[in-house]
Formats: structure tokens, sequence, C-alpha cells
């Protein structure tokens, strides 16, 4: 489904170059959980974004569905850690924004946006706007948005971050409750290592920057995962000693 | 010292700067000259009856609004227009950047000798210096405005599948209103000064009038009438101007 | 079009694009001037004279003192004088006033609404009550363009004490600072930016207040200048001056900005 062929991505500023990917390649499969995890800074949010299209490769090539991806569109949907909603519409009319803009009818979009809307658990939020709502709530207008607008793929940048700390285990369960009930193949990004294990169905271990993958490591617990299981806790482990230090 | 409500505040502090003009007044030489306070709120009420020159104070307002009103809508339209095309489109930029800047920092105020050269003493010159005055920094706000539009909503649009007019409709645009408000206010006040200036230095009626015809006959009263009705006007306008970006602006998040 | 080789030609094109645009549009613009004055006279000279004539005139009005009795320095020089006086004054009472206002709510209470009332009124409206004080001189100008430019200052300066973050204001009161070195020691600083901005608007606003005093009654000066060349027909003057008025503004803001730079060093 997304096939990361020796991808690698310099930045290249007025004080020299920045190695931050070094030839990384991977695939996922359709409807895989996979989650990109890493040390603080090492090049994960770079690293999302050239699979969503968001940014290009220095070298390398990513392709999805057989398709080379160049620029971001509609079939790569995005779920941003800042969640980029537009303040000067309403929750609806945020969900609705991509079918609205790719020509659906009305009649279309109002039923596919109340669907997510209720999906992501805001009904009766449709006709707010954003500013009034919380930190979660935003997220999953977020989320609805990104589900609404019909991608393949779906990637999310530590969407999670922002939120304070319980809100962060509703929403991973909010997020394993979704995409079980609409599964999409997901690129999650997190540097929350409990987040990963709960999560995914396979965990990409990254190194520190220039970022190389350091091992993958598949996930095969049974859902939903108890976080204080003795296997749980064991991966965790696992992982987190393999884990680079952040610099 | 218990809490008064907010507004009786302003009540005393008004109130005591009265009192003390007109103890002072009272108390010194300039009383030959210039009028206590009792006398110039009369005298600002009367002027609603009783007319100073030709006419009354209403007129002279809707005298001076009539010139500032269209001249600004209009100015503000264009100044909207091309200060978002300015900022969202490069090479319109390029194009209209060098005229803007060689327009931009002479003030309306000094079109007013060329302004009457070429469209004479009428409303027309008044016109044009309250379409500049108002043009300029419209331009200037929205030109900022939809440069300032946060990229990763750009990227946002495009991630959800919308075409690069569809992003500046439904994204730039919104984005900028603030922006725009805020250029609209500058505007705003500069027109109300200038149409000020522009009738003090050549018309027959309107708010600057008032003021400028009193130098004539050396009337202070007069001229403070002149200038309360200015304050006024000027004050309402910033508030309609106000309760229309709170309304428009709702959604923005005001920072606390 | 043709495809160009690589990605570094491509950029260049662009920004080579819009270099041609502005160049295009300046070129246009002289040309269209030139073409309606001196190539097609389809306005008189007296309406608009032709680019080579204002240019010729700018020229001349550097040591010429005629026909409106000094030359083009001598109208810049008492413009900046009387402009810098009042706009001196504004600093020295307005930022002050601004800053006071803002940190002591008392003052606030009573201060604000006065000044809400004054606001709105622009500086020329001021000019003959300013002449029956001051007198037909220097100081009623002055007077005009202090009520211009002090608005500004107390704004700006108001606006930027009440940025204050209560956070930092709660550290100093740890490490027990008194209220005055809270004031001077975090407040002020940073309201600075703010502050600075100030400075700049009022200086703006101070320019356009010599100007449109000078149009109502003066002997020297670039807004005297201008009126008078209306009275004897001589476009082109006019002209010039509204350029030396637009160049002498942008130089002074251009001052101002480098000094807020230099103040501001290190900060976002």
């Amino acid at each position: 489904m997304i096939e990361a062929k020796n991808i690698s991505k310099v930045f290249s500023t007025k004080r020299g170059t920045t190695h931050v990917i070094d030839n990384v390649s991977f695939t996922v499969k359709r409807n895989e959980f996979v989650v990109l995890f890493g040390p603080g800074q090492c090049g994960k949010t770079t690293l999302i974004n050239l699979l969503s299209g968001l940014d290009t490769p220095t070298s390398g090539t990513v392709m999805v569905n057989d398709k080379q991806v160049l620029r971001p569109g509609p079939e790569r949907g995005v779920v941003f850690q800042a969640m980029a909603l537009f303040p000067w519409l309403t929750v609806r009319e945020n969900v609705a924004y991509g079918l609205k803009a790719r020509g659906f009818a009305k009649s279309y979009w109002m039923e596919r946006s109340s669907y997510y809307i209720d999906l992501v658990g805001l009904s009766g939020f449709e006709d707010a706007f954003i500013n009034k709502l919380s930190g979660g709530m935003k997220q999953r207008v977020g989320i609805a948005r990104a589900y609404c607008n019909e991608p393949e793929v779906l990637f999310m940048d530590e969407p999670f971050s922002a939120l304070d700390a319980q809100t962060r285990y509703l929403m991973q369960e909010e997020v394993m409750r979704i995409w079980s009930k609409e599964k999409r193949t997901v690129v999650f990004v997190t540097n929350n290592i409990e987040e990963a294990v709960y999560l995914a169905d396979r965990i990409i271990l990254l190194t520190n920057t220039p970022a190389k993958i350091k091992q993958e490591y598949p996930i095969t617990l049974s859902r939903p995962r108890d976080y204080t299981s003795f296997e749980f806790l064991a991966l965790r482990d696992e992982i987190s000693k393999n884990m680079d230090s952040t610099l | 010292m218990k809490r008064l409500p907010s507004w009786a505040y302003g009540v005393i502090s008004i109130f005591s700067f009265l009192v003390f003009w007109a103890v002072g007044i009272y108390f010194s030489e300039i009383k030959i000259v210039m009028p206590g306070p009792w006398q110039v709120i009369i005298g600002f009420l009367r002027s609603f009856i009783r007319p100073i020159g030709r006419h009354t104070m209403t007129v002279h307002i809707l005298y001076s609004l009539m010139r500032v009103v269209p001249a600004y809508i209009v100015g503000s339209l264009v100044g909207v227009t091309l200060g978002i095309l300015m900022g969202w489109y490069a090479p319109v930029n390029a194009f209209f950047r060098p005229i803007y800047e060689l327009i931009r920092p002479i003030p309306p105020i000094a079109w007013i000798p060329i302004s009457i050269v070429w469209f004479g003493i009428g409303e027309g010159s008044k016109w044009f210096l309250i379409f500049l005055a108002a043009f300029v920094p419209v331009t200037l706000n929205s030109i900022s405005g939809a440069k300032s539009v946060d990229p990763l909503l750009i990227k946002c649009g495009e991630m959800l599948g919308a075409s690069k007019n569809y992003i500046f409709r439904s994204i730039v645009l919104p984005f900028s209103v603030p922006y725009i408000f805020s250029g609209l206010q500058v505007g705003l006040a500069g027109a109300w000064a200038t149409v000020v200036a522009a009738e003090m230095i050549r018309s027959s009626e309107g708010v600057g009038w008032i003021i400028i015809s009193s130098m004539d006959t050396n009337d202070v009263t007069q001229s403070l009438i002149g200038i309360m009705g200015i304050g006024i006007v000027g004050f309402l306008l910033a508030i309609i101007m106000r309760k229309t970006e709170d309304y428009l602006c709702a959604w923005t998040i005001r920072e606390g | 079009m043709p495809p160009l080789g690589g990605i570094y030609k491509y950029f260049m094109n662009r920004r080579f694009l819009n270099l041609t645009l502005s160049l295009l549009s300046i070129v246009l613009f002289i040309g269209i001037w030139h073409l309606c004055t001196a190539v097609l006279q389809i306005v008189p000279s007296n309406t608009l004279p032709s680019p080579e004539r204002v240019f010729q005139s700018f020229i001349k009005k550097f040591t010429n003192p005629n026909p409106d009795g000094a030359t083009l320095i001598q109208h810049t020089v008492a413009s900046l004088n009387v402009a810098l006086t009042g706009y001196a004054w504004a600093l020295l009472i307005g930022l002050p006033l601004g800053i006071i206002m803002a940190w002591i709510p008392l003052v606030d209470r009573f201060v604000r609404p006065l000044f809400d009332l004054l606001k709105p009124i622009p500086g020329v409206a001021w000019i003959p009550l300013m002449i029956v004080i001051f007198g037909l001189g220097i100081a009623s100008k002055a007077a005009v363009v202090f009520f211009s430019a002090v608005v500004p200052c107390v704004l700006n300066s108001y606006t930027g004490i009440k940025q204050t973050k209560d956070v930092h204001l709660w550290v100093a009161r740890t490490f027990g600072a008194s209220n005055i070195q809270k004031l001077f020691t975090i407040a002020i600083p940073t309201a600075l930016p703010h502050i600075l901005t100030g400075t700049r608007v009022a200086l703006g606003a101070a320019w356009v207040a010599i100007v449109a005093a000078e149009l109502l009654g003066a002997t020297r000066g670039l807004g005297f200048m201008i009126q008078q060349s209306r009275g004897i027909f001589r476009t082109d003057i006019i002209i010039v001056g509204m350029f030396a008025i637009g160049i002498c503004g942008g130089i002074l803001t251009t001052i101002l900005t480098w000094i807020s730079n230099l103040l501001l060093k290190g900060r976002r």
C-alpha cells in the first residue's frame, strides 16, 4: 500500500546542510496501523511529511498505491499536532471542507459530515465555532475532517502531544474505536512509548538524526490492550532500552 | 476605598475637568478670549437649531459625512481587493508595489493643493483625498493579512484537495479579515482627519469649515463647538466600526 | 513553454519575472506620464507638468529661493524644526503618561475617559484654539504637532505595558522586587516593542500634522511651499514638494526603524 524506497531528506540552510532522514525504506500494508517511534527531534515529523506529500524527499521515492507521491492530496489525509482547524468555520464546515472543496453535492457532504461528527463523539456541536472547544474536542474535529475526506491513508503526526495526560489516554482509546469501525491504513507518529505499544500493529523504531530504521517491532497483542499487562510492559521495556537517547 | 462602577470614574473625571476649566477661566486672564465649558456646551446644543453660517450643526455634519462615507467605501474596497491580490499573488505585487510605495509616504493632506488643481474646489477634490486616505492603510493591512496566512492552513487546504483558487477564497480571504479591519479602522480615522483638514482649507460648509470660519471672527467658542462636533462624530464612527468588527470577527481567538 | 534546465534556473526565472514586472510598471508609469504631458499634451502643463519638468524644478529648488522665498532645504529644515519640537514633547509626555495609566489602575480609571474623549479629534482641528493661546508663531504649530503625536504614544505604551505577563510579575515578586522595580525591570522591557512602534506611528502623525498646519498658515516649510505654489500655478513645485514630504517622512521612519532594531536586538 505504502512503499518508501531509499528516501533521504537533506535540508540546506545558510549555516550548512543537515541530513535529517538517511536512506529509509519500509512498506506499510493495507489497513495496517503503523507507528513511527523514536527519540525527540529525530525526524519523525519530516518522515511523515515525506510520506504524505507535504514535503518531497531529496532522493528516493514514496509510493502510495503504486503511484508516486509528489504533493499533498485528498488520498493522503493528515491529522496535525497543531490541529490546523479553520477558526472561521463551524465544526461541520471544517469536517466537510474537503468534500466541499472537491465539489461534492451539499446533501452528500451534509450526510457524510454528520456521520463522522457522530463517529468522533461530537454530535450536538456541529454548528459550534472551534474557539469554543477544548483541546481534545478540537483534535476530534481534526480526525473527523481527515476521515470525512475519504482518504486511502491516514497520517497522524503526534496528534495528542498537545493534550493533557487524561485526555490523551481517552483519545488513544477513541482512535482505536474509530479505527476498528472504519478501517484505514494509518501511519502514526509519537514519542510516547505507551501510546505506541497501545496503538500499533507494528512499531518502526528510528534512530537519532540522521534518522534510519533501527528496528521494526510487530505487535501481536489482542485489542483492546492493557497498559499494565505483563506482555505490554515487556514490550515497552524492550523498545525503550533499544531506543537512542534524545540528543 | 470601595470600588465604584466603571462609568462613575468617567463621569467624575470629565466633571472635574470641566470644573477645572471653568475655574481656570474665571480666575485668569484667558477669560477674555476663551469661553468656559458651559458656554461651549450650550453653544454646541444650540447649533443644532441655530445655524452656524448658513447651516445647522446637523447639516454641517451631514456635509462632512457625505464627503467621507462614499469615498471611504470606494477607497476601502479598492484597497482590500488590491491588497489581498498583492499579498497572495507575487506577480501582482511585483507590478503594483513600486507605484504603491511611491504614493504611500505622501500623506493625503499633502495632496490637497494638487487635488484642488486637478478637481477644483468642489466635492470631487475631497472625494479624491478621502479615497487616498482610506486606500493606503487598507491596502497595507490587506497585504499584511494575505501574507500572514499560516502556511500550515494552506498545506491543510491542499491536503484536503482544494484547488489554489478555492484555497484563496476559503482560507486566505477569511484569515485576512481581522487584518483588513485593522486597516479599515486606521483608514477611517485618517479619512475623518483628512476631511476636516480639507474642509478647513477649502470649503463653505462642514465641520472643518466651522472651525476655520471661527478664525475669521475670532470666535473661540465656535471653534470649540466645531471640535466637539468633530470629536463626537469621530467617536461614533469608530464605535460603529468596532461593533462591525466584533460581529464579523467573532471567531477570532483573542489573545488574553 | 520550453522545459527549464534544473531547479535553479526555474527559481531564477520566477524572481526574474517579478523583477521585470516591477521595472515594467515603473517604466509604464513614467512613460504614460511623459506621453500625456510632453508628447501628446492632453493636459495643460499647469495641471500636470511633464516628468522632466518636475525633475528640473526639483534640482533647481535645492538652491533657488524663488518663487516662494526659500530653497527646498530651508523649507525642509523649517518643517522639521517645528515637527521635531512638537514630537519631542509628545514623547516626553505621552510615553510616561501611557505607562503610568497602564501601571496604576486608579490613574487609568480617571484619565482613560478623558483620553478617549479627546482621542478622535484630529490634530488640525486644534489649530484655531492654539493660535488663540500661543499666537501665530511656531508655538501654535508645535502644539498642533504635539496633539497629533501624543495620541499614538499614549496608546502604544499603554498597550505595551498591559501585555506584561502575570507570570513574569509573580517571578519578580518572589525575588522581593518593589513595584517600581517591577515596572522598570519587567513591564517596560516587555512593552518596548510596542513603545517603539508607537514612536514610529507618532512620528508619522507629527509629520502629517506639520504639513497640515503649514497648509493653513505659515511663512516657511514644505506645506507652505506647496500651498504657495498652487496660488502661482507652479504645479511642478507642488509635485516637488509632495515628493520631498514623502521622502522626508520615509527617511524619518527609516531612521526610527533602524533605532528600533538596534534597541530590540536579539528579540524574536
